[in-house]
């Protein structure tokens, strides 16, 4: 084997010619060169917004991604707010949480099911995975489907929700209507435990990597919209420092950006980061699911993300219920401020891991400037290191298998690449 | 006859807004459509208890941009090569075969597809996609 150079390549890595592919060079069983490009970061949208009032900013970013618009939103809002100096009021923050809950379930039943799932079972995906086990991708599908539900009703639209606004929600819905989610939750925290049981049985292969986590922190709840931003080596920081402590770098071989902590190097955000950093305050439901399924912080082996993600579904539907239980509508849908000068910056929870935005804004309420770095940008660097060293490890095995697996490792990150197009890329024989 | 018309693509991306533009033009006219991202899974609630849909998408086959091709989804498989196209993105053809592995197929399933050519971030559609998205919307308004 050694003296040999092999080439793993995957070219549809993304649905945009030229735009997504990886590279592996292998000298042997030494890994030469890794060239990932899969993610184009939103410099468009960025330039777009500039000279758009502050109230557009949020149904705007929403378009950037199909799966986790509401994490869009609420980074835009939440800055938004801060540099006008809004309050929100705690009834709002309530359903803010709920609306964050929607958006995990909707994408970790996505991409635990459809798109991870196959890798473990043996399956090329989920079409075929679904012929031996209808059940699970039943189950996966109605998960799913409760989050949409839960997003359509806060948002008034599934796809790029228009209804949550700067200090509040332009209408906020009355506490019967969210009752009526309360069974559909009560199934979803069942099926979200048996789906912690189903993942955990999984083989995973033996990779660990010594990662720094980033990750938001708040004193009393699993992160969504608020918190310190810290990290395993010792970072708490507030959002507004963010860009002090992290960098992006150009890479000659890729669109992309490479995000790094200055002077440290590549870093790990997602559900990995969040577990490690806030595993005590999880319920105790979705904590002793995670003791069940033998997961113990820190985590450091990124095929577990699975079961990590697995757990975090526990968490959103127990955190969904309780809101629903306890939600009395607010006295005014949204709070209101006279426009002025200022920056302002904010940091959500997405599922792929934390959202920075920032925007200046001049007298009258309009963007100056737009900062948006999203969580694929973010880990894309580490996504090049897990797999410099994984690489190395299937470097012996056939060409086809290791592939595949050097597939996984980059699921694992649930990397945003879906978001790009959704256009159907086929092969016909035309008449 | 009671039909689904589905558009679907991303605005924000040059010839992927095909299905779009196809489905607000008919609004315009007056018809019910809906405009999708083209998220398989929820697209596959989207035509839920529907008897006859129509889904339109932006495709790529290498075929002259604003090429019109249409598939019976009931009959043939709309990708072949599965493995290529099922890297990460849980998409159309994702959710058409998906559907029917599962026993969700509407009974009448036409999917056309419009040949695009830039899908840019920022782009706006080019003239031979938006000049087939009218021709395709004014067809399916006579049908």
């Amino acid at each position: 084997m050694s003296g040999r150079t092999r080439t793993i390549r995957v070219e549809t890595l993304a649905r945009v010619e030229g735009e997504g592919a990886l590279t592996i060079k292998l000298h042997g069983d030494r890994v030469t060169d890794v060239k990932l490009r899969i993610f184009e970061p939103p410099r468009f949208f960025e330039a777009f917004l500039k000279g758009r009032h502050y109230s557009e900013a949020a149904d705007i970013t929403a378009r950037i991604c199909g799966i986790c618009p509401i994490a869009y939103q609420m980074s835009a809002l939440h800055a938004m707010e801060r540099a006008l100096g809004i309050r929100i009021d705690p009834a709002v923050r309530l359903l803010r949480r709920l609306f964050y809950c929607g958006e995990w379930i909707e994408s970790h039943a996505l991409h635990v099911y459809m798109l991870h799932a196959p890798d473990f079972l043996g399956y090329p995906d989920a079409i075929q995975m679904a012929r031996d086990h209808r059940a699970v991708v039943e189950q996966g599908l109605r998960l799913k489907k409760i989050g949409n539900r839960i997003v359509r009703l806060l948002g008034g639209r599934e796809i790029h929700p228009v209804s949550a606004a700067v200090g509040g929600f332009y209408k906020t819905p009355a506490k019967s209507v969210l009752r009526e989610l309360e069974e559909d939750l009560q199934w979803a925290t069942e099926a979200s435990l048996a789906t912690v049981k189903l993942v955990a049985g999984f083989e995973f292969p033996d990779f660990e990597q010594d990662y720094e986590f980033v990750a938001l922190a708040h004193p009393e709840e699993y992160p969504f919209n608020e918190g310190r931003l810290v990290s395993s080596r010792g970072l708490n920081i507030d959002a507004a420092e963010y860009e002090d402590h992290f960098v992006e770098q150009h890479v000659k071989h890729s669109h992309a950006l490479h995000s790094v902590v200055r002077g440290r190097g590549s870093y790990l955000v997602g559900p990995l980061a969040r577990f490690n950093l806030n595993f005590d305050r999880l319920p105790a439901l979705a904590r002793e699911a995670a003791h069940t399924a033998g997961l113990a912080p820190p985590v450091k082996n990124p095929f577990r993300s699975i079961v990590v993600r697995a757990v975090e579904l526990v968490f959103a539907c127990v955190e969904a219920l309780r809101v629903v239980r306890e939600y009395e509508p607010p006295a005014a849908p949204r709070a209101t401020a006279a426009p002025r000068s200022g920056v302002g910056q904010a940091i959500t929870e997405a599922p792929r891991g934390i959202l920075y935005h920032r925007y200046a804004l001049d007298e009258n309420g309009l963007i100056l400037t737009a900062k948006i770095v999203p969580p694929t940008s973010q880990n894309q660097k580490r996504i090049e290191d897990d797999l410099r060293e994984f690489a190395a490890q299937v470097a012996a095995w056939p060409l086809e298998e290791a592939t595949w697996k050097c597939e996984q490792a980059i699921r694992n990150y649930d990397p945003c690449i879906s978001c790009a197009t959704h256009f159907l890329r086929v092969n016909v024989e035309r008449e | 006859m009671e039909c689904r018309i589905i558009g679907c693509g991303n605005a924000a991306r040059g010839d992927d807004a095909a299905g779009l533009l196809v489905a607000r033009r008919l609004r315009e006219w007056g018809v019910d459509t809906l405009e999708h991202s083209g998220e398989g899974l929820a697209l596959m609630e989207s035509w839920r208890g529907h008897d006859a849909v129509i889904v339109i998408d932006a495709v790529v086959t290498g075929g002259t941009p604003g090429a019109v091709t249409v598939w019976d989804g009931r009959k043939a498989p709309v990708i072949q090569d599965r493995r290529r196209n099922s890297t990460h993105a849980f998409g159309v053809a994702e959710a058409v075969e998906l559907a029917r592995v599962l026993g969700r197929l509407p009974p009448r399933l036409s999917i056309y597809g419009i040949e695009g050519r830039r899908f840019d971030l920022g782009s706006a559609p080019s003239p031979e996609v938006s000049a087939a998205a009218e021709r395709l919307a004014q067809r399916l308004f006579r049908y």
